[in-house]
Order: structure tokens, then sequence, then C-alpha cells
């Protein structure tokens, strides 16, 4: 009797460990690619492991665990910003300070390079098509996969991922032909 | 190569291409032969290879995988005393409810067997063939020979005996009772059929010299059966050649 007790118990945690842990580093890219700041990812991906333990007797139960993490990443990440949003506006006319205090002289010094002038083209995407665009090109997910994260049709994700991306690279080559003094 | 490439470009841009064709493309854009005038396109291949190797900081994952080990253990333990509870209580539910299920099931065959005891006696000991021991159960064969007379359901239950009794002796022993009720109906059908279905060399030989004691000739294409089958035992088919042979003989004498 004591043998299937012990086997529950360690079901959760190797449920736990074998698909939430290995997925960290995708749950933390998907936060900072919605919140723009590592600290802020960090701390998402902390509550976010949080509540996958203390759901994780359920976790069995869910098709993805995956899908099902990097969906509670992003809609945490658009509550917070919906936060946020809520924050600046009381304080209108602290909103460019606000910003301009989240850039450290590191950063300040890093955005003219190729790595944040694309952190803030995609960064500025609207919603689908930038998680559509990072999970494709980023996390090399199968269409399949991102229809469980998302929802959308494979079609449909076809067709905002194709806009993404011609988006990116236009504004890209915009940037790129305005710094070289077109 | 290159045309290649701006092909790929294309599908990519269609939202058409596959991860490996995908993959090819980043490839190329982070390799030294990317050509002058694609060169402005190469900045988000090599953002998106890059951003896929960032990863929370290593005190953000290990905190986590520490606390995990100590957590596990506690809110196990708390788990562990649920569960026990939760396992004896099903335990004792299980004792109770077969208690009560066994009693529930008994007790019609109880009093089923005040009103025809003789007969329903045996039902008891055929039903539960895998509670029963063989010599109990050839001792319930045995018990039909003091019987009246013959009983349709005691005779039925002889021929499943016959045919699908676990042990040999008990197989034999209906075997014999059922020569003797060999009048009733269906038996004689019933012993041509067990000739077909029988493995056992007693049972198959028992089963010849009783259809050739019987005379019934109905059993001759079984045996002829038998007789050719060379996967039997030798003296099973001489058994059935010989009774194959009583069997036409009585058959060629009658027909004289």
């Amino acid at each position: 009797m004591a043998v299937p007790v012990v086997f529950v118990i360690e079901m959760d945690l190797q449920a736990f460990k074998q698909k939430v842990l290995p997925v960290q580093g995708r749950l933390f890219r998907v936060a900072k690619l919605f919140l723009r700041n590592r600290e802020e990812a960090e701390d998402t991906l902390q509550e976010v492991l949080m509540k996958l333990w203390t759901k994780r007797q359920q976790l069995d139960t869910y098709q993805s665990v995956e899908a099902l993490a990097v969906q509670m990443t992003r809609n945490l990440c658009l509550d917070k910003l919906k936060s946020h949003a809520n924050r600046t506006t009381e304080d209108n006319a602290d909103l460019t300070a606000v910003q301009a205090a989240g850039v450290s002289p590191y950063q300040q010094t890093e955005l003219s390079d190729t790595a944040s002038v694309l952190r803030r083209i995609i960064g500025e995407l609207p919603e689908p098509q930038k998680l559509v665009l990072h999970l494709r090109d980023v996390e090399e997910y199968s269409f399949e996969e991102i229809e469980e994260v998302t929802g959308l049709t494979v079609n449909n994700i076809r067709v905002i991922l194709s806009r993404a991306r011609q988006r990116v690279r236009d504004s890209y080559l915009k940037t790129n032909d305005y710094e070289a003094g077109y | 190569m290159k045309q290649d490439i701006e092909k790929l470009l294309e599908k990519y841009y269609a939202g058409e291409s596959s991860l490996d064709e995908e993959k090819q493309l980043r490839d190329f854009f982070r390799g030294p032969s990317v050509p002058a005038h694609l060169e402005s396109q190469a900045g988000p291949f090599r953002y998106y290879a890059e951003t896929r190797a960032e990863q929370p900081s290593l005190t953000v994952t290990n905190q986590w995988t520490d606390r995990l080990g100590s957590e596990g253990r506690i809110r196990s333990l708390m788990t562990w005393s649920l569960r026990i509870a939760a396992s004896v209580a099903l335990l004792a539910g299980g004792f109770i409810g077969g208690l009560y299920y066994s009693n529930r099931f008994s007790d019609p065959v109880n009093s089923n067997e005040t009103s025809s005891a003789l007969a329903i006696k045996k039902v008891l000991e055929f039903d539960q063939s895998t509670q029963t021991s063989a010599s109990e159960r050839i001792q319930a064969v045995n018990q039909s020979y003091e019987l009246p007379e013959a009983n349709q359901d005691i005779t039925q239950l002889l021929i499943n005996t016959l045919n699908f009794d676990d042990n040999v002796n008990v197989r034999l022993a209906a075997c014999q009772a059922l020569t003797r009720l060999s009048d009733e109906a269906g038996v004689r059908e019933a012993l041509i059929q067990s000739l077909k279905i029988q493995t056992d060399p007693y049972l198959q030989i028992m089963l010849i010299e009783t259809l050739v004691s019987i005379q019934e000739k109905r059993a001759i294409d079984e045996m002829q059966r038998l007789a050719r089958n060379r996967q039997i035992l030798e003296a099973v088919r001489l058994k059935a050649e010989e009774g194959l042979n009583r069997l036409t003989q009585t058959q060629n004498r009658s027909a004289s």
C-alpha cells in the first residue's frame, strides 16, 4: 500500500522537474519579450514557476505543460503591462521619465547596436505578431505548438507571421537607411 | 546557393518556410559568405539566434531548484499523512465491502439449496470449480448416479464438466457418468462434439470407446479425422481406427 503513495508524490515532483524546469529559459525569454527588462522578466518567471508548482498535481491533465506555462507567462506579462500603463496614465507627465529611468547607462550606449534596434522593433509589434514571431523565429516552435499556445489556427498563424516578418524587415531596413544617412 | 537563399527568403517572408529552411537561413546569415546585397537583411536572423541563447541568471534558477528540494520534502510529508489515512480508509472500505458482497451473494444459493437440495448441491460444486478440489468435483459427478431420474440441468452440467473442467480425472468421471445417460437428449451429440475438442489422449480414447459401445455411427467422420491426424498420439490413432472398424462392421452387418 505504501509503494503507490510514494509513487504519486514522486510523480508530482517528477512532472514538475521534467516538464517545467527545462523550459525556464524559454519562459524567461517570453517574459523578456513583453517586459523588455531582465529583472522584471526574472520576477515573472518566478511567479509563473510558483503558480505551476502549486498546481503540479494537475499538470498531468494538461496536454502540453509547456504550452500552459508559456500561456501563463504571456498573460502575467500582459497584466503587468496593463497595470504599468494605468500607473503611467495616472501621472502622465512622468511617462518619459519612467522610461528613461528604466534604461541604465550601459543599456543607453547599447541602444544604437543592432540587437537593441531589433528589440525595440519587435517590442513595438502588436501582440499576436510579437508572440508568434518570437515563438517561431527564436524558440523554433512548430505551427502546431504555436497553435497550442495561442489558440490561433495554423492559417492564421502563417498570415500573422508573414506580416510580422515583413514588418521587422521593413522597420529594420528603414532604421539602417536612416543611420546610413539616406 | 545565392538563388536558393533568395527563394528561401521569399518563402520566409510569406510565412511558408519550414523550420528546416528557417534554420538554413539563420545558419547562412551567421556564416562568412553573406553577399553584400543581402547583408542588410542579416540583422534579424542573427538577432533571433542570439536571443535564443539568453537565459535567466543562475541565481534565479538555482534558487528554484534548491527550494524545490526542501519544499518537496515538507509537502510530501504533509501529503504522506493524508494519503496514508486515505489508504487505510480505502483498505477498510474494501474489507467491509467485500464482506457485504460475499454475504449478499452466498445467501440466495443457500436458500435455493433447501428447495431442491440434491441437484443444487451439485450446481454449487460445478459453479465454483475454482474453489473446489478435483476430488470434490469427482464426488459430485459420481453423485449424479444416485439421482432417481435423469435431470436435464445435471446432464448439461456434466457435459460442461466434460468439456471445460481443468482436471483430466474430473473430465474422465464426467465422461463415464454421461455414458450412462447416453439415452438422454443431446448427450450423444455432446460426446461427438467433445471428441473434436479434447486433446488429452486418455479422454480421446475413452470417448472413442464410449461412442463405439453406444454404437454412435455419427462419430465415424470424427474418428476418421483422428485416425489420419499425424499429430495425435499413436495409441489414440490406433484406437480410432479400431473404433472405426467396429462401427463400420456393425454398419455392414446390419445392412446385410
